[in-house]
């Protein structure tokens, strides 16, 4: 079998899909903001409350539009995180992140969903922990490109100590 | 349970070009937000299902119904994606309801084929090892096919310029249309040729939209309005894939989607009986090829049909009164735009494009190069 | 449903990492053959064709289209469906309106994926949005890792735990002669697998698989006419989540969450209050370990936060009360179109009594199914032997 598989022959073809997406009326503007007066913009559904991140047209648990503008503070609470073994690409750079790094949700004050992004810390189990408190790091003004890599990490706000136990 | 189904309600985006101002989840919700408005339901009361149609490679999203699942309405409930051209999702929308499942079903099919290349997308539908290496797209295959026509029956450029005069003459009459004007046939035949004998204006335009519908049964129907829809026929039909295995010539495959529908909806004549028809002229000579198929002709005749002034707007059996493809729908919601427009016509709320009186209207649509898979619906009034 | 749906055969092919001997369409053709050997059936019997798979995963647009001469499609009705990893198990609830509706009686439903063909952690990546964490997302990985941390600092479960479920799944692999992953490993090694994203190791994740199922489905009547053991879908229930708010991973969200959503309609369809006594045997969709013990409190077969002492106490083991997977699961054998229509089609061989090796030891009257896939979406499906 093996010795007949080497006979076989497999084609490599690279599908290379070119896009341009459309950010849409609401990521266009939470772009805009970010971009321009480094602000993170939310939106609040007007039934439920919930202040979604990022903005979308819909809240999805009460189908009705979201309309309501919120800006998050760029401080928040860690409420899961990894450590991540595997190259992913780092945003900021388009080349992979060499691993071991942490990679965390945290919920910014205020806000109802999470914030998915590199932790930029020590990449051990002493160093991080679920309740950390957080900040967002921005890039600098003149280097804003408009897209999510204009926030480049979350990072530890200074002085806490991982909790005992 | 019930053993008819019904269309209750359609919405359409305007159709154009580019939407660079919207996502396709925006895009999706327009039309969702009219279709629930105009026919006064809300999603978590009456709505039982949805179903969406696109495609991931088209969309540039993995799972690309992710994209749409809150604005359709799939937050804890179900929601299910056919993945080709959008009568099917009408076709499988009914199978539901008749299934005993649900009672009412939302529909949206949606598309943004500004957003990437329609040749590299349609290139990746070929096999990857047998023709995808030979750089075939839509329109290439399309050219062998309208060749082939053309020498077996001989049908001619002319005949099949004429589509497009007619069918861009009808999309001024169309709200919703993006590409409309009064062109001669010379002035088709001297566009440019992109794949002889296929010039420019015989190709339906790159378009962004989305179109919404949504299905009841019987009961639930005559609680919503008083003059349903009614699907009264469907099927659909594969042919081979390799182009070398067809007579492209041929459309095995429209031929027996469209008697099953006819039988199902029990249509024994299709030329009498059929009083409007909306089906995918994604390239000008499909119109005159699937008309044969429809059997609204016999073999060979597409070209004198056209000729005869029968499938004019207000010709005996008016063909794409909206200006079909050609006027610009994008893919994939082709066939919901279709069965939409035949809803209108049967509605007589067609507005300028309205066709007359209409009992019984058929939409067809297909998916793959060269018309490899077809379906077709009947819709009526009782 | 108006008519009562039976699956009355089916048919898998012996799931690899490197299938160079046939294409994509060639792989799939096995399957069916397979199952229409197990149906007694011709193709030409057939009256509906139904495909599935991920159309982004190996570059190839219209899948059904290409399949149309190894699917028997050829001149027959049928569709494409595509809703991610729930999809093989969603074909087989398009197959059972299709037979429920009264207009067609045997439908063949196909999965496939030939996950060599692909790049798929590039391809699971961009399930995110576009603009929104594409270019972070962990592909499932970095998912499931989140699961993990935030289940062990829940309840308190550790890493042994995980392992545990890494063992029974390629240890049951191991009885299946289809799966993929047949592994004779222990506690041990799992904890030794190298570390992809604390606490996700190697043998936390499943593999990537080429490989299809084939199922046909029938009315009842063709069912008691034809087949000797038909299997009856009892109920079907999906429930997606919405796109971006992934709560699945935090194990103590007190939000509605698809998983028990979806598990609650499905009882209350079938009137089960405990499903573990109702149900004799469990196929889900587990891409992770971690995620067979949520599933576990989730389809409610013990209380939330015990899942991990349900593995412990080897009550989901292949000889338990509580069977879980005893093919092996997504941990061992995972060709993604294919993996929902496996539970179903692995759910199926248990109640006929013709799994082979990893039949489970007792009698299996009622199975429940999970697919899982998209942003944390499930389609559950219930079978059983009779009719009553």
């Amino acid at each position: 079998m093996t010795k007949k598989e080497k006979e076989l022959i497999s084609i490599p073809i690279t599908v290379n899909v070119p896009y341009r997406f459309a950010a849409g009326k609401y990521m266009t503007k939470f772009l805009m903001e970010l971009k321009n007066n480094g602000k993170i913009l939310a939106i609040k559904c007007p039934k439920c409350g919930r202040v979604q991140l990022p903005p979308r047209v819909v809240c999805a648990q009460c189908h009705v539009k979201n309309d309501e503008w919120v800006e998050l503070s760029h401080e928040g609470t860690l409420v899961a995180f990894t450590i991540m073994y595997l190259p992913l690409t780092d945003p900021t750079t388009g080349k992979p992140h060499k691993p071991p790094f942490v990679y965390g949700s945290v919920r910014l004050d205020g806000a109802t969903s999470v914030l998915d992004h590199l932790v930029n810390i020590e990449p051990t189990m002493d160093k991080v922990w679920v309740g950390m408190r957080c900040k967002v790091v921005l890039r600098p003004q003149k280097d804003r490109i408009g897209d999510l890599s204009d926030i480049r990490c979350l990072e530890p706000l200074p002085g806490q100590k991982k909790p005992r136990g | 349970m019930s053993d008819r189904v019904a269309i209750v309600g359609i919405a359409q985006s305007k159709f154009s070009a580019r939407r660079p101002e919207v996502n396709y989840a925006e895009m999706g919700y327009e039309v969702i937000e009219q279709v629930l408005n105009n026919t006064g339901l809300e999603m978590q009361k009456d709505i039982d299902n949805s179903i969406s149609c696109s495609h991931d490679i088209w969309d540039g999203q993995t799972i690309s119904d992710i994209g749409i699942t809150d604005v359709i309405g799939g937050h804890l409930r179900n929601e299910e994606k056919v993945a080709m051209d959008g009568t099917n999702m009408v076709l499988y929308g009914a199978i539901g309801i008749l299934s005993g499942e649900f009672e009412c079903s939302l529909l949206m099919a949606h598309t943004k084929m500004s957003q990437t290349n329609r040749n590299i997308v349609n290139n990746d539908a070929f096999d990857p090892i047998y023709t995808r290496i030979l750089g075939f797209d839509y329109t290439s295959a399309a050219a062998l096919q309208a060749k082939r026509y053309m020498y077996k029956y001989g049908i001619t450029q002319e005949q099949c310029a004429k589509v497009v005069s007619k069918n861009l003459a009808n999309a001024r009459l169309n709200p919703s249309a993006h590409n409309m004007g009064e062109y001669s046939v010379g002035d088709v035949l001297s566009s440019p040729v992109v794949a002889s004998p296929i010039h420019e204006l015989e190709i339906a335009p790159d378009t962004d939209g989305a179109v919404a519908m949504i299905l009841a049964s019987e009961k639930k129907a005559k609680e919503i309005t008083d003059n349903p829809v009614w699907i009264l026929g469907f099927s659909n039909c594969y042919d081979a894939h390799y182009l070398g295995d067809r007579d492209l010539a041929d459309y095995m495959s429209l031929q027996k989607a469209a008697q099953k529908a006819y039988n199902m909806a029990g249509i024994k004549n299709p030329r009498r009986e059929i009083d409007v028809v909306e089906l995918c002229d994604a390239f000008s000579y499909q119109e005159l090829l699937w008309s044969e198929g429809l059997g609204l002709c016999g073999q060979g005749e597409g070209g004198r049909l056209l000729d005869s002034g029968a499938t004019a707007l207000k010709g005996k059996i008016p063909v794409n009164p909206s200006g079909g493809l050609l006027s610009g729908v994008p893919e994939n919601v082709a066939g919901l735009n279709r069965a939409a427009e035949a809803y209108l016509q049967v509605k007589g709320e067609a507005g300028e494009h309205q066709v007359g009186n209409v009992r019984i209207a058929v939409a067809q649509g297909h998916s793959g190069f060269c018309g490899q898979h077809h379906c077709v619906l009947v819709l009526g009034k009782e | 449903m108006k008519r009562n749906v039976a699956i009355i055969g089916g048919g898998q092919t012996y799931h690899a990492a490197r299938r160079h001997d046939v294409n994509q369409v060639e792989m799939t053709n096995e399957a069916i053959r397979r199952a229409l050997d197990d149906a007694q059936m011709r193709i030409d019997e057939i009256d509906a064709v139904l495909v599935s798979n991920m159309e982004f995963f190996e570059g190839t647009h219209m899948t059904d289209c290409w399949m149309a001469d190894g699917s028997g499609a050829y001149g027959k009705p049928g569709i494409k469906i595509t809703t991610g990893g729930t999809v093989g198990a969603t074909t087989v609830c398009v197959g059972a309106h299709y037979v429920a509706s009264g207009l067609f009686d045997n439908v063949l439903c196909v999965a496939f994926e030939k996950q060599e063909e692909g790049d798929t952690g590039a391809i699971l990546s961009s399930v995110a949005h576009p603009l929104w964490g594409r270019s972070l997302a962990g592909a499932a990985v970095g998912y499931f890792a989140m699961m993990g941390s935030s289940y062990m600092a829940a309840w308190g479960a550790k890493e042994e735990h995980s392992a545990m479920v890494a063992v029974k799944a390629r240890q049951n692999a191991r009885k299946n002669k289809y799966a993929h992953l047949k592994l004779d490993i222990t506690i041990e090694d799992a904890l030794n697998s190298r570390m992809l994203a604390w606490p996700i190791r190697m043998l936390d994740m499943c593999p990537a698989s080429n490989g299809a199922c084939a199922m046909i489905l029938a009315d009842e009547k063709t069912a008691k006419d034809r087949c000797k053991k038909p299997v009856w879908i009892r109920a079907m229930e999906t429930a997606h989540n919405e796109q971006f708010e992934l709560d699945w991973r935090d194990v103590k969200t007190k939000r509605p969450i698809f998983s028990k959503v979806c598990a609650s309609r499905i009882y209350k369809k079938l009137g089960v209050s405990d499903p573990a006594k109702y149900f004799d045997v469990f196929e889900v969709y587990e891409p992770a370990t971690w995620a067979e013990l949520v599933w576990y409190e989730d389809l409610g077969l013990c209380k939330p936060g015990e899942g991990f002492k349900l593995i412990e106490k080897g009550m989901t083991n292949i000889d338990g009360p509580i069977p879980v997977n005893p093919s092996g699961g997504v941990l061992s054998t995972n060709c993604i179109g294919a993996s929902a229509m496996l539970r179903v089609w692995e759910a199926a061989l248990q109640i006929r009594g013709d799994a082979g090796g990893h039949q489970v030891p007792k009698d299996v009257n009622r199975a429940l199914t999970t697919a899982y896939g998209g942003t944390n979406w499930a389609v559950m499906t219930a079978l059983s032997k009779t009719l009553d």
